[in-house]
């Protein structure tokens, strides 16, 4: 095993975007990249991939020109011997061409390793779903992103089975299981470590699933030392260090989470959705069991913190938008802070009553939920604050969620320049700062690096204090199985 | 070896082929340069009665213009919020009267509309409710605006529809944030302010268009009764003019006798140069708009 390090300097016609002064791969071995998004991971892969364009971005690699670094035979090689598995699938695929021509494009259609990948991504019980999807073009039909997701790392796994007796091999896994819930996740990794078994290579895996150190500690831990997790983070302006971040900081992280509900008087029932509404064609059910036997209403008591769980497409983020009003939905039974609300319910009605002075919700994807021409403290004007001394609370409240006390230039910084992570903090605490009975989170832990992740929880556990209601919607199944009490879990489905 | 960020031009050259990337500051400049061109050479060789009216008449057309921009501004976006203030009341009457009414004007012909309104213009003057030619012109302006403001109430509804769309608008909505602070504040200040920009500059042209089309019709096709009026002189109505006309007849004879070219700049430059200023600013504002769009990335 030896360790690649590079010097990587990335810049834009206006500013510095990147500057990673020693950035190492262990090669073979499996590094893990953590940190927020949009800190600049998948940039720094893309340029060791060589897939950035020089005429667009000014790059440094090892105090070269990028061009010198493109021509390079490390280039042409991890090229040749690797595949780079891009964050988006959508943007992979090509519209023009069904699923099965592109899954077989070139040198891939030699793999005979398809029908192992398939059975290992996809349940027993939904063997012939891949078979059924492989037919379509991936528009208009659109496959979930799950399903797009999930073909793209097949043919990742044919690329590694093909260059199985090469050197030098790279794979690069920008957020692939950012689609898929944990247990198809669990399945991406059972078969990435499964050829890495076979034979090593160089794995360079970027997430900010932090959940994902669990499940390699628990379910393969055979492989910790060729593991190398590391975080990336922002040292002053554009600087990015690596860090290592161990599995045992984790664990007792999680560990030390404890699920209790704080003490309330006399607790109120803040929610309550009978099952089985029906809207966008579907009904939708809820369970207080995994196996899906005992149908419940969904009942939410002030203080307390629900999880939401169900498989990805199952209709979560469309029950919080059914629960708040956003959707139209039929037999729909719905109590919301001691209010009686149907599918007639004017918009004016909830509009003055209920957004942002009983309910609120911070919605999944902070890019697509935040205005990003404006500048950080214009996310917050025009919010119902009851407090006398809104800029106080919010000064105060940012102290808390960001790891540097936030100065005059960051209030006044365009939300399209920050980082994703600062992004998602924005977009939690938009709605954290409500004096709200009920809160719906969609994805809340998104994009977030560790710390961040364990100060929004302890805003929610504040919050909670204040008997403020929460609704949990988010694939970290590892932190909020720990944080939520059993009877507080809730599973859906919908038919 | 480093590779430098692209700084801000030091030298004149550099400043120069920046701004000649820049199409919409290119056209800009040449526009103005052009035009401050044309009148250095009026000023020169065209009699002094003959280059007040085109001053004059140039002035009135882009003073329209400029009318017309604020009026449409203006009307689309109180159209928009009225729209939207009648749909959050649950009002359906007036919601729907007020859209009728935005058909009703979408369905008339921009150029008959406008013909129609100098109907009424003209009955307001020869009944001398209206005297003052800044009063006259203001009218023409809104004449034009209320059948021109359509096409960007469109736009500001094409907007407002597309973010309404987005998780944006619900996430924001959710958290108390008023629709009328989304809609004004977020989508069309913040959002929006460029396609609008880039569409009221395609107003400007468009309204320069029509303004001189219609004085074009009136002066010379419809009725003398109606040129007798006391219209302010604008670009239009100047071309209309039999001496404008056999300026411009003079253009084509050049064509067939190319002797008789050099004469167009001396001894025919009221016409050609009203017609010139008019095709001129028309080309300018669409480059100017194209240019602005491709820029920002629209």
């Amino acid at each position: 095993m030896k360790t690649l390090e590079f010097r990587i300097k990335i810049e834009s016609a206006q500013r510095t975007l990147v500057l990673a002064e020693s950035f190492t791969l262990q090669v073979p071995g499996i590094n893990i990249l953590l940190g927020e998004s949009g800190i600049g991971k998948t940039l720094i892969a893309q340029a060791i991939y060589g897939l950035l364009d020089p005429q667009d971005l000014n790059i440094e690699m090892n105090n070269q020109p990028y061009s010198a670094y493109l021509r390079s035979s490390f280039v042409h090689t991890i090229r040749e011997n690797g595949f780079f598995v891009f964050q988006e699938p959508s943007s992979h695929f090509n519209p023009m061409l069904t699923l099965a021509e592109q899954i077989n494009e070139g040198v891939l259609g030699k793999a005979k390793n398809e029908t192992e990948i398939f059975k290992a991504l996809w349940p027993a019980k939904k063997a012939a779903a891949p078979q059924e999807i492989l037919r379509i073009y991936p528009k208009p039909y659109r496959p979930s992103g799950g399903e797009k997701q999930r073909l793209l790392l097949t043919m990742a796994f044919k690329k590694i089975s093909l260059t199985s007796r090469r050197k030098e091999r790279v794979f690069i896994f920008d957020e692939p299981t950012g689609n898929l819930d944990d247990a198809y996740r669990n399945r991406v990794l059972q078969l990435l470590l499964k050829y890495y078994r076979k034979k090593p290579f160089t794995i360079l895996l970027i997430t900010h699933d932090y959940s994902i150190i669990g499940e390699l500690f628990r379910t393969h831990g055979d492989l910790m030392p060729a593991i190398f997790l590391r975080e990336l983070k922002r040292g002053s302006a554009a600087l990015v260090q690596q860090k290592e971040f161990t599995v045992q900081t984790y664990i007792n992280w999680i560990n030390k989470l404890q699920a209790k509900n704080p003490k309330s008087v006399q607790p109120k029932i803040v929610l309550d959705l009978d099952s089985g509404f029906k809207t966008i064609g579907k009904t939708f059910r809820l369970y207080r069991d995994s196996a899906l036997r005992r149908q419940t209403a969904l009942r939410i008591r002030s203080g307390e913190l629900v999880y939401l769980k169900a498989p990805s497409g199952a209709g979560k983020t469309t029950l919080a938008k059914v629960v708040l009003g956003l959707i139209q939905t039929q037999e729909l039974n719905l109590r919301l802070c001691g209010t009686k609300l149907s599918a007639h319910t004017p918009l004016k009605y909830w509009q003055r009553n209920i957004w942002g002075k009983k309910a609120a919700m911070v919605f999944q994807h902070a890019d697509e939920t935040l205005d990003r021409q404006s500048n950080v403290l214009q996310v917050f004007k025009g919010l119902p604050l009851t407090t006398k001394n809104p800029q106080a609370l919010l000064l105060s409240t940012l102290r808390e969620l960001f790891e540097k006390p936030p100065d005059e230039m960051f209030l006044k910084q365009k939300v399209g320049l920050l980082s994703g992570g600062q992004k998602q903090k924005l977009n939690i605490l938009r709605a954290l700062l409500l004096d709200v009975e009920f809160l719906i989170l969609d994805e809340p832990l998104n994009g977030l690096d560790f710390a961040s992740i364990d100060r929004v929880l302890n805003l929610l556990q504040q919050k909670r204090r204040q008997q403020c209601a929460i609704l949990l919607i988010s694939h970290n199944e590892e932190i909020f199985n720990q944080l939520v009490i059993e009877e507080q879990v809730y599973y859906l489905e919908s038919l | 070896m480093v590779q430098k960020i692209k700084r801000n031009p030091k030298t004149h050259f550099e400043k120069l082929s920046r701004l000649y990337s820049n199409k919409d500051s290119w056209w800009l400049a040449v526009w103005l340069i052009v035009l401050a061109g044309v009148w250095l050479w009026d000023s020169l060789f065209l009699n002094a009665p003959a280059l007040r009216q085109i001053e004059t008449g140039f002035v009135n057309t882009f003073f329209i213009a400029v009318l017309v921009v604020a009026f449409s501004l203006l009307l689309s976006w109180l159209w928009l919020n009225g729209l939207f203030l009648l749909e959050s009341a649950d009002n359906n009457a007036g919601y729907w009267l007020l859209t009728f009414l935005m058909n009703l004007i979408r369905s008339i012909p921009q150029i008959i509309g406008i013909l129609l309104a100098y109907v009424f213009l003209t009955h307001l003057i020869t009944t001398g409710v209206v005297r003052s030619s800044l009063a006259i012109l203001i009218l023409m302006a809104l004449s034009i605006s209320l059948f021109v403001f359509p096409e960007l109430t469109d736009l500001l509804l094409e907007r407002v529809a597309y973010f309404r769309r987005l998780d944006f608008y619900n996430a924001m909505q959710v958290c108390g944030i008023s629709e009328k602070r989304i809609i004004n504040f977020n989508i069309l200040w913040k959002n929006s302010r460029v396609h609008i920009l880039n569409k009221l500059i395609a107003v400007a042209g468009m309204a320069i268009f029509l303004q001189c089309s219609v004085d074009f019709i009136i002066s010379v096709g419809l009725s003398r009764q109606v040129s007798s009026l006391d219209l302010p002189v604008s670009l239009g109505s100047l071309l209309a003019t039999i001496d404008s006309k056999q300026d411009i007849l003079a253009l084509g004879y050049s064509l067939s006798h190319p002797g008789y070219t050099g004469h167009l700049f001396f001894e025919h430059l009221q016409g050609l140069s009203v017609a010139f200023a008019l095709v001129f600013s028309l080309l300018s504002l669409y480059k100017i708009a194209n240019g602005f769009a491709r820029r920002r990335r629209l």
